[in-house]
């Protein structure tokens, strides 16, 4: 049905294509040196290497028509549009057509087709050099109309780690709920957070899986004056699961490697890394709130090296929402996790066991430490003074996670 | 056109008594290897037009097909046992200064036997001939394949980062990987000689043929559940530009040639209109196994990574040092690709020098 409306467009008056440059019709020739030839010899079969030609146009409905199905809008009949349309002034005729059926859109996409062959003309008159441009698109309309259905909930920019600021707005009423509905965190000590600039804010890990970066990221987001993006670095193995990595990435995470945190900071981006790593996320719920090892001050080696500010940060509760009482290592290398958590849920209730359980949570973000002011970019390469330092701030978090613990008299209700 | 002395160059051993200078700059003489390859004869093409060149050699199986000025066609089969000799006959002949190897496959191929006397024992031939006739200039071609699409990539590889690609079971990025080793050997034992490595990204545009046209000239495409690693691409024209750039000035080293902006796959897809294909991973393995054993299907089971992890360049260092600028980005590749006219691509047609 479609292919009628493209009998009458404008590539009717397309140029005939030129003869490739490139290619020598010697199909028996051994191509050696570079396949890249070889489709071109056997183009001539191919619709689509004959842009011009209308009736040419009516094979490729090989793709389009898998295309179809999802257009739901209703399909103007076509046919109509075929008699009326003379070659010449097709421009205007759609446009005096009947106003009856949606054909705005239709008038769109034609007069796309139009330039596009202008276009086309235009560049080939100019300069001979797109001569042997090919026509990958047969029936561009209703390629538009598919490129819009499948475009309509992702943007066509995504920043250079790949957070989509569609897919992201989309999560946040997510993240919006569990913050403030659901976990009902409460932030403090946000002034510690400079309104521009680099830093790398520092937090302990844990939960099983990473929503305390996603509520660092939504609290600063939401409740900083500045409302900056964080970009939390999220550990390997979050990638090696389908989905779930990449919705972390779309909405912002980052895989952990030094090579991406240096990059972040030098674009003055904040940046929040948990140096506990599995250790952490992957605690026993007996040892809850009990810091693990800082990894090996890979962090402080970031920091002094592109001289960031680090802003130490105690997330609590995040620990209870899948207390965790085993873990199984068996058998999980082999598909690609680290271990199977066994909480008093998971697997005993099945997919409900993966939903965490509501604790009340706080983020306590604390005073930002310059260690490079006093021990400089040579800083990092001390590995013994780089212990000491990730010590020191390990010892600040603990004494942060202490206070506010100390504090709180119920995990549900603070 | 200025008549050239008929100096011939004297072999590395007997150097020391030649005065020939080794570089004339407005003289010069370059040999392409693969030059019936898109890159090999989009750089004939360019060289031809440039006054700085005095002569250009086309080492090929196949006659470019193209008219010849200044270029001369010599039919050498690399993967020929004695390759290397006619090659450092030729090349002492004309007095070669520049070499460019472009002769590599730009698809797997079936044939991997074949591929590898090509492209691996190929690249000995060439790297042979090019340490006799001690060449002023080696530049080869390489793809960012080589550094392996795996899990544990930064988003942004440079150009220092290990060829994980060496560990892929796939032959084609194997071959390449092992085409660079000998590059690297080469440059340590001829330290006179500049050697560039130019790492493209999957290059796509109006004319070239190559794995990543084919693969996105189908409707349909296969996507990986649950993966959708971010991607970047490369337009044909910029990556001409990179070559003529490192053929023209001497820049050692290794360097991504990429084009900006990534995009993740599936919006690559949908910008292309074209259908994703879901399969998770554990049956998508198996069948493109099954699909490339029974040579139904073009691309080898290893090349599901690319749709799965990470394997983007960082092409800073091209910026930076060659002061390559590439003038499509990711999306302008995509609609000149597809032969639309994008808005920014009209300034880029060819008649206008600058960009972006």
């Amino acid at each position: 049905m479609a292919t009628k409306i493209l009998g009458d467009d404008p590539f009717g008056d397309a140029p005939a294509p030129k003869p490739e440059p490139k290619v020598e019709a010697k199909p028996e020739a051994k191509v050696e040196a570079q396949p890249e030839a070889k489709p071109e010899a056997k183009k001539e079969p191919k619709p689509r290497a004959k842009p011009a030609e209308p009736k040419v146009a009516a094979p490729p409905v090989a793709a389009p028509p898998v295309a179809a199905p999802p257009v739901a809008e209703p399909a103007p009949p076509p046919a109509k549009a075929r008699p009326e349309t003379p070659g010449s002034a097709y421009g205007p005729s759609i446009d005096a057509r009947d106003a009856s059926r949606p054909s705005p859109r239709i008038a769109d996409d034609l007069r796309g087709i139009q330039d596009a062959v202008k276009h086309r003309l235009a560049t080939r008159d100019a300069t001979g050099e797109h001569a042997g441009e090919r026509q990958s698109l047969p029936l561009e309309f209703l390629w538009r109309r598919w490129q819009k259905i499948a475009m309509r909930d992702r943007s066509d920019v995504v920043d250079e780690f790949g957070r989509d600021p569609h897919v992201a707005a989309r999560v946040d009423p997510i993240l919006s709920f569990l913050y403030k509905s659901y976990f009902r965190v409460e932030a403090s000590g946000l002034g510690h957070i400079p309104d521009e600039g680099r830093a790398l804010i520092v937090a302990n890990h844990s939960g099983t899986l990473p929503y305390d970066g996603a509520m660092i990221m939504h609290a600063v987001r939401s409740e900083h004056a500045a409302h900056r993006d964080v970009r939390p670095l999220v550990e390997d193995f979050v990638f090696h699961f389908p989905y779930l990595g990449t919705l972390m990435n779309r909405i912002g995470g980052v895989r952990a490697c030094p090579e991406n945190a240096a990059r972040l900071l030098e674009k003055d981006q904040l940046v929040a890394v948990f140096p506990e790593g599995i250790k952490g996320i992957g605690k026993l719920f007996r040892d809850r709130y009990q810091l693990q090892r800082f990894g090996r001050g890979g962090f402080i080696k970031l920091a002094l090296k592109t001289d960031a500010p680090i802003i130490p940060t105690a997330v609590v509760g995040a620990e209870e929402i899948h207390p965790m009482l085993r873990k199984l290592t068996w058998l999980t290398r082999t598909i690609g996790v680290p271990y199977i958590p066994i909480t008093p849920t998971f697997p005993a209730l099945g997919p409900l066991g993966m939903l965490p359980l509501p604790s009340k949570w706080y983020i306590v973000f604390g005073e930002p430490l310059y260690f490079n002011a006093e021990y400089g970019k040579e800083g990092a390469n001390d590995r013994i003074l780089v212990n000491r330092l990730a010590e020191q701030v390990r010892i600040k978090i603990q004494d942060m996670l202490d206070v506010v613990l100390n504090k709180r008299q119920s995990v549900f209700f603070g | 056109m200025p008549k050239r002395p008929q100096s011939s160059r004297s072999p590395k051993s007997d150097s020391a008594i030649t005065t020939t200078p080794r570089f004339d700059p407005e003289q010069r003489v370059v040999a392409v290897t693969g030059a019936y390859s898109f890159i090999g004869a989009e750089l004939i093409k360019r060289l031809e037009r440039d006054q700085r060149f005095y002569k250009i050699l086309a080492c090929d199986v196949r006659k470019p097909a193209f008219p010849l000025h200044k270029t001369q066609f010599h039919k050498i089969d690399l993967t020929n046992p004695t390759a290397d000799a006619d090659l450092a006959e030729l090349w002492r002949r004309e007095g070669v200064d520049t070499v460019v190897h472009a002769a590599f496959l730009s698809a797997p191929t079936h044939a991997a036997a074949w591929a590898h006397e090509l492209e691996s024992i190929g690249t000995m031939h060439v790297l042979n001939a090019a340490a006799e006739c001690n060449v002023h200039k080696l530049v080869q071609w390489s793809q960012t394949v080589v550094y392996g699409a795996t899990p544990s990539n930064p988003n942004f590889l440079s150009e220092d980062h290990e060829l994980g690609g060496e560990h892929s079971r796939s032959r084609f990025i194997k071959d390449k990987v092992e085409a660079e080793r000998q590059l690297r050997r080469f440059s340590k034992e001829n330290p006179s000689t500049v050697v560039t490595t130019l790492r493209t990204a999957a290059t796509l545009g109006p004319t070239i043929r190559n794995f990543a046209s084919r693969f996105f000239s189908r409707p349909v495409a296969p996507t990986l559940m649950g993966f959708d690693p971010l991607m970047q691409l490369v337009h044909e024209r910029d990556v001409t530009d990179a070559f003529v750039l490192a053929v023209t000035t001497d820049y050692p080293g290794e360097f991504n040639i990429v084009g900006d902006g990534v995009l993740p796959y599936s919006t690559i897809l949908a910008l292309m209109g074209k259908v994703p294909l879901p399969l998770p991973h554990f049956i998508a393995y198996p069948l493109s196994k099954a699909l490339w054993a029974a040579q139904i299907f073009d691309s080898p089971p290893n090349f599901l990574d690319l749709l799965r992890y990470l394997c983007v360049a960082d092409g800073d260092k091209a910026k930076r040092v060659m002061g390559f600028s590439p003038k499509y980005d990711l999306k302008q590749t995509i609609a000149d690709f597809l032969g639309l006219p994008s808005a920014a691509g009209h300034e880029h047609l060819p008649s206008v020098g600058g960009g972006v």
